[in-house]
């Protein structure tokens, strides 16, 4: 769907709007959307569309995912969790899967950004290397 | 067996293993040789992005949610959803004298068939130009061996001069002359070992060619032997827009290397108009504002900073020259279009070359009243400044006689002088295409014609003559040659001699009798 730039206005200051003190709040998210759906004003679709990607890039950039060959311990998870929340700031969504293609070590993703330690990085660049 | 061992072991060793953070985003979008990227939070702008599969882009876009790319490589193999990821590195492309001879693409790599090319080092494709401290000021010649050029709108080394005209008006035919005649005297210098020649190195950039120009091109200077001292960087037609819009820097890089290493070089941008159609190309595709013509609002950066990358340094800063030599095609003659007017602005003046003295016979079709070049006599020899300083006055005044006398009034004495005294110039002035003359020539058919010894020759003749005494001077006057070549002026003790030996040659020149002309009479028999 191609969005005009008037939704894409729009839709920003409905982001904005749903984010008090930089953090995005669900509660209003919801509402937004309800109101916009009762209301239905022109091109509402398109604004809804792409404050839906605003959404899903904000919860992107929010997101933790933390892979690991095998499953953690509990207290590992704990420390892992703190130690992110400290870097990134509070109102991660932190989630624990379970990889067996790593082979070894962590690949923790936070966003854009990327943590890769583990064995099976480390062949492919010292493969590239070679 | 060991040695390989040791390099294995080495590569091993060397290799990073730690955790190291890296920035990574999604294709939303791909198409059109642009990429549309989510996250990738930390991208810089110029910074190049790795799509995998060998394929790199650049980030030219940071916009609020998402970075917009133009993928260098193969395009189509970026998906939607693939990862992409930040390298932290500029565009590089390799630099070095093993270039020297090799026709490469806008990253360097080679496409004449000829193997790798050995070289470590490489320099960024976009890179600020030299500040105004590490700058001098022009005063050594670019002989292009084109005499109307070296007479009247002499180039020197660390200038921009541009090549303005219309299709087929012989610009490019003027880069490659030059080209042949500096790949001439470098191997004249290190033939005989000449230490005070400083060798100028070419590098060609063709721009949005067609690839059997590009190939004749590099025929024509494989053939003349100016190869070994030129880099040849095409992105052809046929290339993505993101190639024919980074070659010129690419070329550039190539250059500078030679700059900052204390030698000279020159730059050919053939050219520039389809350059910027390749920029607009890429940023309406990005989505950018579009301006005039709808060119990008920065299309005049584009070229300003691309051609402000050649100048003199300093010897502090090596002594070094980058000569630009940027064409750009006009249509129908108009100079006060946009691109045009642009490069204009930029450029330390202008060869204009024109359709109508082409299609006349005057090649090269040089508009001497239009042309100009804002360095002038710095950056001539002293021989050709004692000769060519009154060139330009008197085609100026022919130029204007020759209208008014088509009307056929009788005309006087002097105004009859001046008119044949132009006819002569721009007979001396034709030249053939790929048939470079050495200043040494030039300098002396300039001081014959200024000196009255081709008044008595016809004009139909000029040419012949000029020829002639070229060969005369060359294969019998050789001396006196050198001993020009050497003192690189018309000097008080060197005058009488040349003199001497241009009268000789006036004696015995004979024109050949045209075809189809009656025979002379024989004398009667007794």
């Amino acid at each position: 769907m191609k969005i005009p730039k008037q939704a894409r206005r729009q839709a920003r200051q409905l982001f904005r709007v749903c984010r008090p003190q930089g953090l995005l709040d669900d509660t209003r998210v919801r509402a937004a959307v309800t109101a916009v759906l009762d209301r239905r004003p022109r091109g509402f679709q398109a604004v809804l569309a792409e404050f839906q990607r605003l959404v899903k890039l904000d919860l992107t950039r929010r997101s933790a995912r933390v892979e690991s060959p095998a499953p953690l311990a509990p207290e590992f998870q704990e420390r892992i969790k703190a130690n992110l929340t400290q870097h990134y700031g509070a109102g991660l969504l932190i989630e624990f899967a379970q990889n067996p293609a790593l082979l070894g070590v962590l690949r923790i993703r936070v966003g854009s950004d990327v943590y890769d330690g583990s064995i099976q990085a480390r062949l492919t660049a010292l493969e590239q290397a070679l | 067996m060991s040695t390989i061992l040791q390099e294995i072991e080495a590569q091993i060793a060397g290799v990073q293993t730690s955790v190291k953070r890296q920035n990574v985003g999604i294709v939303r979008e791909a198409g059109d040789g642009v990429a549309r990227i989510e996250g990738l939070t930390e991208a810089m702008l110029n910074e190049m992005l790795d799509f995998g599969n060998g394929v790199t882009g650049i980030a030219l876009n940071l916009e609020e949610t998402e970075v917009g790319a133009i993928v260098l490589g193969d395009f189509t193999s970026v998906k939607e959803g693939q990862e992409v990821r930040t390298t932290g590195k500029l565009l590089s492309v390799p630099v070095g004298k093993a270039l020297l001879g090799r026709v490469v693409n806008t990253l360097g790599l080679p496409i004449d068939g000829k193997g790798p090319i050995a070289t470590d080092k490489t320099y960024p494709v976009e890179k600020i130009a030299p500040g105004i401290i590490k700058r001098r000021s022009v005063s050594q010649p670019v002989q292009t061996g084109i005499m109307p050029i070296d007479a009247m709108i002499p180039i020197g080394r660390g200038q921009r001069e541009l090549i303005i005209g219309d299709r087929s008006t012989g610009k490019t035919t003027i880069c490659i002359d030059t080209i042949i005649n500096n790949a001439r005297l470098n191997t004249v210098a290190e033939t005989t070992g000449d230490k005070t020649h400083r060798p100028l190195y070419c590098v060609y950039v063709a721009i949005g060619q067609k690839q059997s120009n590009i190939a004749r091109v590099v025929d024509v200077l494989e053939k003349n032997g100016a190869m070994p001292y030129t880099i040849v960087v095409a992105a052809a037609a046929s290339d993505s827009a993101t190639n024919q819009y980074l070659a010129p820097f690419a070329g550039c890089a190539m250059g500078e290397w030679f700059m900052d290493n204390g030698m000279d070089a020159l730059i050919i941008y053939d050219d520039l108009s389809k350059h910027a159609v390749a920029y607009r190309q890429v940023s309406l595709v990005l989505k950018r504002p579009s301006g005039r013509e709808a060119y990008p609002g920065d299309v005049f950066y584009l070229h300003s900073r691309l051609l402000e990358r050649a100048a003199r340094l300093s010897e502090q800063a090596g002594d070094g020259s980058l000569t630009a030599l940027p064409i750009v095609e006009t249509q129908l003659g108009d100079v006060s279009a946009y691109i045009p007017t642009n490069v204009i602005s930029i450029t330390d003046g202008q060869i204009y070359l024109e359709t109508g003295l082409f299609y006349q016979g005057v090649r090269p079709a040089i508009s001497v009243g239009l042309s100009v070049s804002r360095v002038g006599s710095a950056a001539q020899v002293k021989a050709m400044k004692q000769v060519a300083g009154r060139v330009k006055l008197d085609l100026a005044q022919y130029r204007e006689l020759a209208a008014f006398a088509q009307f056929g009034s009788d005309l006087d004495p002097d105004t009859q002088k001046k008119l044949d005294r132009g006819r002569r110039i721009v007979e001396i002035f034709k030249q053939k295409q790929y048939a470079p003359i050495p200043v040494e020539i030039q300098s002396l058919v300039l001081w014959a014609v200024q000196n009255g010894f081709f008044d008595d020759v016809a004009v139909d003749h000029v040419k012949e003559c000029q020829e002639q005494m070229s060969e005369f001077f060359t294969t019998r006057k050789s001396d006196l040659l050198k001993k020009l070549s050497k003192e690189k002026a018309f000097s008080d003790a060197l005058t009488p001699e040349i003199k001497a030996a241009v009268t000789e040659f006036k004696q015995g020149f004979r024109p050949a009798v045209a075809a189809g002309a009656a025979p002379a009479p024989k004398p009667a028999q007794k």
